[in-house]
Formats: C-alpha cells, sequence, structure tokens
C-alpha cells in the first residue's frame, strides 16, 4: 500500500509483515520503522509472521531482524514465510465473503492449542463471562448490558445483544460468530466497533474479525 | 403453606405496585385469602394505590421492632373477604430492614394465607433483597421498551441466582396500536430477549390512572380490558390453565405495514 518495502497486513491467522526482495537489511529496518510508525495502534504484544519474497535475505539478516523487532518494537516473530511473487494470497477484506480456512495450513494452531468453555445459559444484563484461557461458547443469548471476555473466540448460539471482546490476550486472529449479530461493541485484540445505532439482526449468522484495514469486519458466516 | 411471589421489575414506573394491588385484589376476588405487603420502605405507596392510606396504624417496622404483633399490622381491606395489606414504614429507609427479618415476616404469613404478594421497590439494592428475601416464586413486570427491558433482563439475572424459580412475565402497558404501526416492541421481541415464561398481557388503560387516584384498584372495574388482563393472571396464579389472548391489531392494513416493516 502506502509503503513499497515493508507491508504490515492483518490476515486470519494474525500479523503478517510482508518484504519485498533485492534490499538491503537497512532500507528494510528503515521501511519497517516507518510501516510501525503509521499504525496508530500500539502493536506491543502481538506477533507477526515474516514473509519473504524470494531472492531471500542473508539468513543472519533475518536473525538480526528478529531480534530487532523484538527489541525495539516488542513483536514476537511467529515464523517466517518465503513465498512467490505472485503468491502472496490478498488480505481478508479483498477476499470474497466465504472464508474457508484450510486444514491443511498451520492457521488453526493457536485455537487447537486453546482451551473452550461452554456457557450453558443466557447472559443477562450486567452479567459478565470472562475466560482469558481461550474460547467461550455460549448456549443462549448474550443479552444488552452484559459482556463477554475471551482469550480465543466467541461463539454465541443465541443473539449476541451486549459486549464481545475476543482476543483479550492480543491475538488478533480471533473471531465473534453469533447465529443473531446485534452487539453494542464488539472488541478483537485492540481493535474495536461499535455497531451502527438500531441494528436490526438479518437472520443469518455472521462473524466479525478484523480485516486488512485494520478495522473490525462483520459479514456472513458460512463455515470455519 | 401458600407461596410467597415477588413482584419486581428493576426500573421504575413499569407497573409493579399497580400489578400488586390488581393482582392482590383479583386473587381474592377469586376465594383465596392474600397478604399484598409493600416492601418499598421510605417510599411506599401500595397503600394509596389500595386506598387504605388512612387505616395504617402499624407497619412492617413496627413488627420487626416488635412495637406490635404481626396480626395487628395487617389492614384488612373491607371491600373483598381475605384481603390484607401489610404497610411500610414511610419514616424509615430501605437499610433499617434486613433481609432476615423479611423473610420471617413472609414465612409467618404464609402459614396463614394462599397467596403472599411482596411489592418490590424499584432498583436491585437493599430494597430488592429485603423484597425477594422470602420469595419463592417472582413475577417481573416490564412495559415493551428496551429501557425497562434491559432492567428486567438483569433482575431475571439476579432472580436466578438467588434460585427463585418460577419467574414470570407480566407485559404492562401493550398497545396494540403502536405494535400495529410497527413503533413498538412486540410480545415475542420480548419474550425472545427476556427468554421466561409469560403470565400475561395487560393492555394500555387509561383507567389505572383514574383507579390509582380513587383508590380502588382497576379489577372492580368488570368492562376495562385492564381489569380483564389482570383477572386471567389472576387465575393463572391460582394454577387455571387459561389462553393468553393475542391483543395485537389482525387488521388487514396493520399486517401489511408490519410485514413491510419486518422485511425491511
Amino acid at each position: 500500500m502506502a509503503n513499497p518495502i515493508v507491508t504490515l497486513r492483518a490476515y486470519r491467522d494474525g500479523l503478517h509483515l510482508i518484504i519485498k526482495p533485492r534490499l538491503s537489511i537497512a532500507e528494510v529496518e528503515e521501511a519497517i520503522q516507518q510501516e510501525i510508525a503509521r499504525m496508530n495502534r500500539p502493536l506491543v504484544g502481538t506477533s507477526v509472521q515474516i514473509v519473504l519474497k524470494s531472492p531471500v535475505l542473508e539468513e543472519e539478516e533475518i536473525s538480526l531482524l528478529r531480534s530487532k523487532l523484538q527489541e525495539d518494537y516488542d513483536l514476537t516473530v511467529r515464523g517466517i514465510d518465503v513465498v512467490d511473487d505472485e503468491s502472496v494470497s490478498p488480505p481478508i477484506a479483498a477476499a470474497p465473503t466465504t472464508h474457508a480456512i484450510s486444514q491443511t495450513t498451520d492457521v488453526r494452531a493457536p485455537r487447537n492449542s486453546e482451551l473452550s468453555r461452554i456457557i450453558p445459559h443466557t447472559i443477562r444484563s450486567g452479567q459478565t463471562e470472562e475466560f482469558p484461557q481461550g474460547s467461550l461458547i455460549i448456549y443462549g443469548d448474550v443479552n444488552s448490558g452484559s459482556e463477554v471476555k475471551a482469550g480465543g473466540d466467541i461463539v454465541v448460539l443465541g443473539t449476541l445483544r451486549g459486549n464481545a471482546y475476543a482476543g483479550m490476550n492480543g491475538r488478533l486472529s480471533a473471531v465473534i460468530i453469533a447465529m443473531d449479530f446485534a452487539p453494542l461493541q464488539l472488541q478483537i485484540g485492540n481493535y474495536t466497533s461499535r455497531s451502527p445505532a438500531s441494528q436490526e439482526s438479518r437472520g443469518y449468522p455472521e462473524i466479525a474479525r478484523i480485516g486488512a484495514e485494520d478495522v473490525i469486519i462483520v459479514e456472513k458466516f458460512v463455515k470455519f | 403453606m401458600g407461596k410467597v411471589i415477588v413482584v419486581t421489575s428493576g426500573k421504575g414506573g413499569v407497573g409493579k405496585t399497580t400489578s400488586t394491588a390488581n393482582l392482590g385484589t383479583a386473587l381474592a376476588l377469586l376465594g383465596k385469602s392474600v397478604v399484598v405487603v409493600d416492601a418499598d420502605v421510605g417510599l411506599r405507596n401500595l397503600d394509596i394505590v389500595m386506598g387504605l392510606e388512612s387505616r395504617i396504624v402499624y407497619t412492617s417496622m413496627d413488627v420487626i421492632e416488635k412495637q406490635c404483633e404481626l396480626a395487628k399490622a395487617l389492614v384488612r381491606d373491607r371491600r373483598v373477604d381475605g384481603l390484607m395489606l401489610l404497610a411500610a414504614s414511610q419514616k424509615n429507609n430501605k437499610d433499617d430492614i434486613q433481609p432476615e427479618q423479611m423473610k420471617a415476616i413472609c414465612d409467618k404469613l404464609r402459614t396463614t394465607h394462599d397467596f403472599v404478594l411482596v411489592d418490590s421497590p424499584a432498583g436491585i439494592e437493599r430494597g430488592f433483597s429485603n423484597a425477594s428475601a422470602g420469595a419463592d416464586e417472582a413475577i417481573v413486570v416490564t412495559t415493551p421498551d428496551v429501557s425497562a427491558i434491559r432492567d428486567a433482563d438483569r433482575i431475571i439475572g439476579l432472580l436466578q441466582n438467588a434460585q427463585i424459580e418460577p419467574i414470570n412475565l407480566v407485559l404492562n402497558r401493550f398497545s396494540a396500536q403502536l405494535v400495529g404501526n410497527g413503533s413498538m416492541m412486540d410480545q415475542a421481541d420480548v419474550l425472545d430477549i427476556l427468554n421466561i415464561d409469560l403470565i400475561g398481557v395487560v393492555p394500555e388503560d387509561s383507567g389505572v390512572i383514574t383507579s390509582t387516584n380513587r383508590g380502588i384498584p382497576l379489577v372492580y372495574e368488570d368492562a376495562s380490558p385492564g381489569a380483564q388482563a389482570y383477572m386471567r393472571i389472576a387465575r393463572r396464579l391460582t394454577g387455571q390453565r387459561i389462553p393468553i389472548p393475542d391483543l395485537e391489531d389482525k387488521g388487514l392494513f396493520s399486517n401489511i405495514v408490519k410485514w413491510f416493516t419486518r422485511n425491511r
């Protein structure tokens, strides 16, 4: 986008730091600094996937980059991918409305290692359910004036009318799914969104996740 | 052994006191022995709505302070057999009564009466915990507007935590006309949010204002739609199975309007 050397993008498994090829490490470092300065939200504590296009940076340059990201920006490098120039998939917002997460990739790994808690009843006004260790599944509604918070995903098998906060430990790939979506406020990681006043139910399940433009997008939920 | 039922709502002004007075009178008209208890210490109203304000000598505070026997503090409603009022003290406040003391009064009253209806104050603080302390069941009164429904939802959560079961809903001040033109939530919307059993729908009835000011509960006016609704709720409380009539306007025009507004 604005920065041709380094691009920081949100994908469904978290942030990707995409680095263009044929550049010196000094150019890359400067570009990273610019790109992170451009963000209006702190990224402290989150993790990134480095995506390199061939020809790749030297091995020691990569380890230098990894320690620099950790020290200067408190960003953990989750892994390093080397891709061909053409195969970089479009970010979420540009993707078609059905996002079937492929089972063969390791995208689901962080989700699989988390715990889940089932809440077998409706959460009423004034009540709060919090589960930082993993995902929350609610067999009922989340009513206006209540709050659900989870380290992982939030799945409401009913109507979401209250506030939902997924990825409270900073996992930006967390999603919020509800059979009927009419929340007051949504939060994923440190991204928040407020629904327009008088949101009517659309009559189909919806999913909220972080899109490419640093905003929470809500769309029809088809399948995982 | 009688039942203790707390009448509550969370929000003020939705019709707790009116409902308590009318349901108490209706149950007595059905031949039950009933005590209505005003738990709104410091802001008592039930005596006015029932037209008994001039006859109160002792209050629940006097019973707790052992100034008088419980039986002596009960005011008999002379218009109908078997209806008594236990008034709240107007000069104390809610913190002067402990939940255990209210529970003791309710437990004593249930040995001598079929129904003990406790009129809860608005709010979720001490007044509410006093009113619900001795209750077996609850009636939650709400009007079909979002703020009353959110407060009702809060109260239902608190009642469930206190293991008060069943919790029945009275939908008050329901206007078929406003639902018909799409500006009021309908019965199904309210039940969808609150998810408890509906025991009755009371239509908007201007007769309530006159009856409150005159101190004669609406249920004595046989022809009034509000009175009929309260009578039906009272019958349901005694265990009779009476269907809830559909108060919504079934005119062709309003149905068309509704169909369009729903599918927008």
